[in-house]
């Protein structure tokens, strides 16, 4: 079978700070990593590579210095990476990056199971892999914490409310993986990274995977980001240490106090 | 040697930061620390190359190595000493031991050791130091005697003792110096061998993960093919070659340390309050014990940085810039971490807190590789000579150069970074006419003003730059603020210090006074308050309390 694993690059949160005047992203200094969700979708890959001997080929979208997010793939195992690069792209909301990404993963060939996070952590919107799913006119199973395959037949485990279920599909597939302790995520050697700079790697334009300029960038964007604010600081919690009968009625008296109750 | 790529740099440095989150965390470190013990697990760990695989990048590709440059020696150096400063030192080791070979040895020689070290994980450690020979090598006593086998040279006895080896009881191979019959040379004497013994482990005040340990020579039989280079006499020319890089990485140890002590103080400093206000929001706290540092360890990344390209464009020697770099970094390192425990108050100067331990560590960086003592005397040979034979124009003409440079760039402290190269040039011009250098302080304290104002000179230049590297962690705006904070400095440093060295030691200066230029030096500390006030808040910006 031929994996491909969806990637993408973003800043990380931990360290991004807002600007309080513009209500922008102060990006300058903030380190950029893989996508948490999407490293335990490539480890997913991996393992499936592993054990049935898989080609796994991931894709990232992104300015030319993302292609750090697909040589950390391919030192950690992937056999083959694409950047997607170009102008073009610059903007492009959740429908326009799917379009993009499904594009290119018709252009990679047979994709027997397309894996991703189930979001990224800049955006949280879990619109994306759908999306590609959606555009390639694959099934989809998301919020899955486990992936493996028996035969021609993708076993999948995914995450509900209160459990989970199992779920069986016939590839091509698209899964979006959660944050799960089955994949924990690996960091290349020193020797696995110099080795993978010769594994094949590819930088696309939209006009390499046959995209519609129509279809990408801001003009191809159904929908436009209106601002972007931090939430209120929240007010400080009130702790009480006592007995359970005395945090009762020192609750109580509170709540009266900042009128939640009747008088 | 090229460097690597820099996504690839960055993904090797994202990798030695996860490890090091994952598997050595303080609590580790500081019981380690207490135990003083080495921990020869983790870093047979970093030398796997399935898990890091630190050490291949000194070793060529061709070897199995991943053939890293300068500049990528320093931020692995830099990396590892923010993670700690012992195993820094381990890892250092190795790299130091190899060196000799990568310098002189035959491509023989080179296919099986650095091969061997590269897939076999080897601890090296390199053996110069001796109870009477340290940076001066030429007191060397241990001796290699031939042991001749018809009418050939087959191999050496070694006797002698070596003495402070960092790996030196716990290395599986090491590179050591001896006096041969024509000269001194290096050999490589392998874990095991007949007579060869490391002594106890030192109790040390830092760095205190790393395994320090003497050696005892007794008869030690080499064969001919463990000398490196296969040729006598060429053992002290091999241990200078590699000062131009090894210094480099002595400098990031002291810039990694310095980094982390001041982040940490940085981070504290939003969360103490007193008196109503964080102490980062005080010109008392801040211009004292934070901004000051903050410069001078940028103003050394620009240096060691320049350095290290210029290693990597093929420039050899540079032995006076290895010693800038390293005297101006690990003094800076030295001093942050100082401070940093002031900025913490008690908790600095509990265990509980890492700036203690940082403080005692770093401490090392100052004399392990050419005390700071040695190298402000080698400072300021190399700079003595550079000025002699230029008769008096070395600084002026680099002077010319960043008066130009302020011209098209008003807002890096080029102005001031050229006023103390004019002065400098103008002080030793008068050392030279009044005979001064026959006095030894004079010549030290030369090389420290040497290593600020030239260090002013480089910081001016990198601030100009249109990009600044992957390291500066630091906008546009603030990084030349600083450059402008540590030429003002330098500048003033030079003008006053220097004048009253040559006033210290004859009765008259000559035109000195006027030559040093201090009223336009004085005119140019304008702007200085407001500059450190954007420098404290950028800091703040930038290390956000956790």
């Amino acid at each position: 079978m031929n994996i491909v694993v969806l990637l993408k690059q973003v800043p990380d949160t931990t360290e991004v700070k807002i600007n309080p005047e513009t209500g922008t992203l102060i990006r300058a200094g903030v380190p950029s990593i893989i996508n948490p969700y999407d490293h335990f979708a490539l480890e997913a890959a991996l393992e499936l590579k592993k054990k049935h001997d898989f080609k796994v080929t991931v894709i990232s979208m992104g300015p030319p210095q993302a292609k750090s997010v697909v040589q950390l793939a391919m030192a950690l195992g992937a056999d083959e990476g694409v950047l997607l690069s170009d102008m073009a792209f610059a903007g492009s909301d959740t429908w326009a990056t799917a379009y993009a990404l499904a594009k290119a993963v018709k252009k990679v060939g047979k994709a027997d199971i397309v894996l991703c996070g189930m979001q990224a952590i800049d955006g949280d919107t879990a619109q994306t892999g759908p999306g590609v799913a959606q555009q390639l006119g694959m099934p989809q199973i998301t919020f899955c914490e486990h992936v493996d395959v028996d035969g021609r037949r993708v076993i999948a485990k995914k995450q509900i409310d209160g459990g989970y279920e199992v779920l069986e599909a016939r590839p091509p597939v698209v899964i979006t993986m959660i944050m799960t302790k089955d994949y924990a995520p690996k960091y290349p050697s020193f020797t696995a990274v110099h080795a993978s700079l010769r594994k094949p790697f590819h930088v696309w334009s939209a006009a390499d995977v046959g995209a519609e300029p129509q279809y990408l960038g801001l003009k191809g964007s159904p929908t436009q980001v209106n601002k972007i604010y931090p939430p209120p600081q929240r007010e400080k919690a009130s702790m009480f240490a006592g007995s359970g009968q005395e945090n009762a009625e020192k609750i109580l008296e509170l709540m009266r106090r900042e009128h939640f109750l009747g008088e | 040697m090229a460097s690597i790529d820099a996504i690839s740099r960055g993904l090797m440095l994202d990798s030695l930061r996860e490890y090091a989150k994952r598997r050595i965390p303080f609590d580790l470190i500081r019981e380690l620390d207490e135990k003083n013990e080495f921990p020869a697990e983790i870093l047979k760990e970093m030398y796997d190359p399935e898990i890091l695989g630190v050490h291949l990048l000194m070793i060529p590709e061709e070897y199995g190595g991943v053939s890293g440059g300068a500049y990528d020696i320093y931020r692995v150096c830099e990396a590892l000493a923010r993670i700690d400063l012992g195993i820094a030192t381990g890892v250092f080791a190795t790299f130091l031991g190899t060196d000799p070979l990568n310098v002189g040895g035959t491509s023989e020689q080179k296919e099986k050791w650095l091969r061997r070290i590269a897939s076999e994980r080897l601890l090296v450690a390199y053996a110069a130091t001796e109870a009477d020979a340290g940076s001066d090598l030429i007191n060397l006593r241990t001796r290699a005697e031939h042991v001749v086998k018809n009418g050939k040279i087959a191999g050496y006895r070694i006797n002698g003792n070596k003495q402070w080896i960092s790996n030196g009881g716990v290395a599986d191979m090491y590179t050591v110096l001896a006096m041969a019959p024509g000269g001194p040379c290096w050999f490589i004497v392998e874990k095991g061998m007949e007579g060869f013994s490391p002594n106890k482990h030192e109790d040390k005040h830092g760095i205190r993960l790393s395994n320090t340990a003497g050696l005892s020579l007794d008869n030690v039989y080499v064969p001919a093919e463990n000398l490196i280079g296969l040729e006598e006499g060429k053992g002290l020319l091999q241990a200078q070659a590699v000062f131009g890089y090894t210094r480099l990485m002595v400098a990031a140890f002291g810039l990694g340390a310095g980094c982390e002590a001041l982040e940490q103080a940085v981070r504290y400093s939003q969360q103490r309050i007193q008196g109503g206000s964080p102490l980062s929001d005080k010109q008392g706290y801040t211009h004292k014990l934070i901004v000051p540092n903050a410069v001078r360890l940028e103003a050394a990344r620009a240096y060691i940085e320049e350095s290290a390209n210029r290693l990597d464009a093929g420039e050899h020697g540079l032995q006076t810039e290895g010693a800038i770099a390293k005297y101006s970094a690990s003094e800076a390192g030295n001093r942050a971490a100082e401070d940093a425990i002031q900025a913490l108050g008690g908790y600095g100067y509990t265990k509980d807190f890492p700036v203690e331990k940082i403080k005692r560590d770093v401490k090392i960086t100052c004399i392990y590789e050419g005390t700071s003592e040695v190298l402000e005397m080698t400072i300021y040979r190399g700079r003595w000579q550079e000025h002699l034979k230029s008769r008096g124009r070395y600084y002026l003409e680099q002077a010319d150069k960043l008066d130009e440079l302020h011209a098209r760039n008003p807002a890096v402290g080029a102005h001031a970074s050229a006023l103390a190269l004019r002065a400098l040039g103008a002080v030793m011009e008068e050392c030279r006419l009044q005979k001064l250098t026959r006095h030894q302080h004079v010549t030290f304290k030369l090389g420290k003003l040497i290593a600020a104002v030239e260090s002013a000179a480089c910081f001016s230049r990198a601030a100009a730059a249109d990009r600044y590297s992957e390291s500066v962690r630091f906008d546009k705006q603030a990084w030349q603020a600083m450059a402008r904070i540590f030429a003002r400095e330098a500048a003033l440093s030079i003008a006053t210090e220097g004048l009253a060295l040559v006033l210290g030691a004859v009765d008259t200066a000559g035109t000195l006074a006027d030559a040093v230029n201090l009223d336009a030096v004085q005119a140019e500390q304008k702007g200085l308050i407001s500059d450190m006030d954007l420098v404290a808040l950028k800091l703040k910006q930038t290390f956000k309390a956790k």
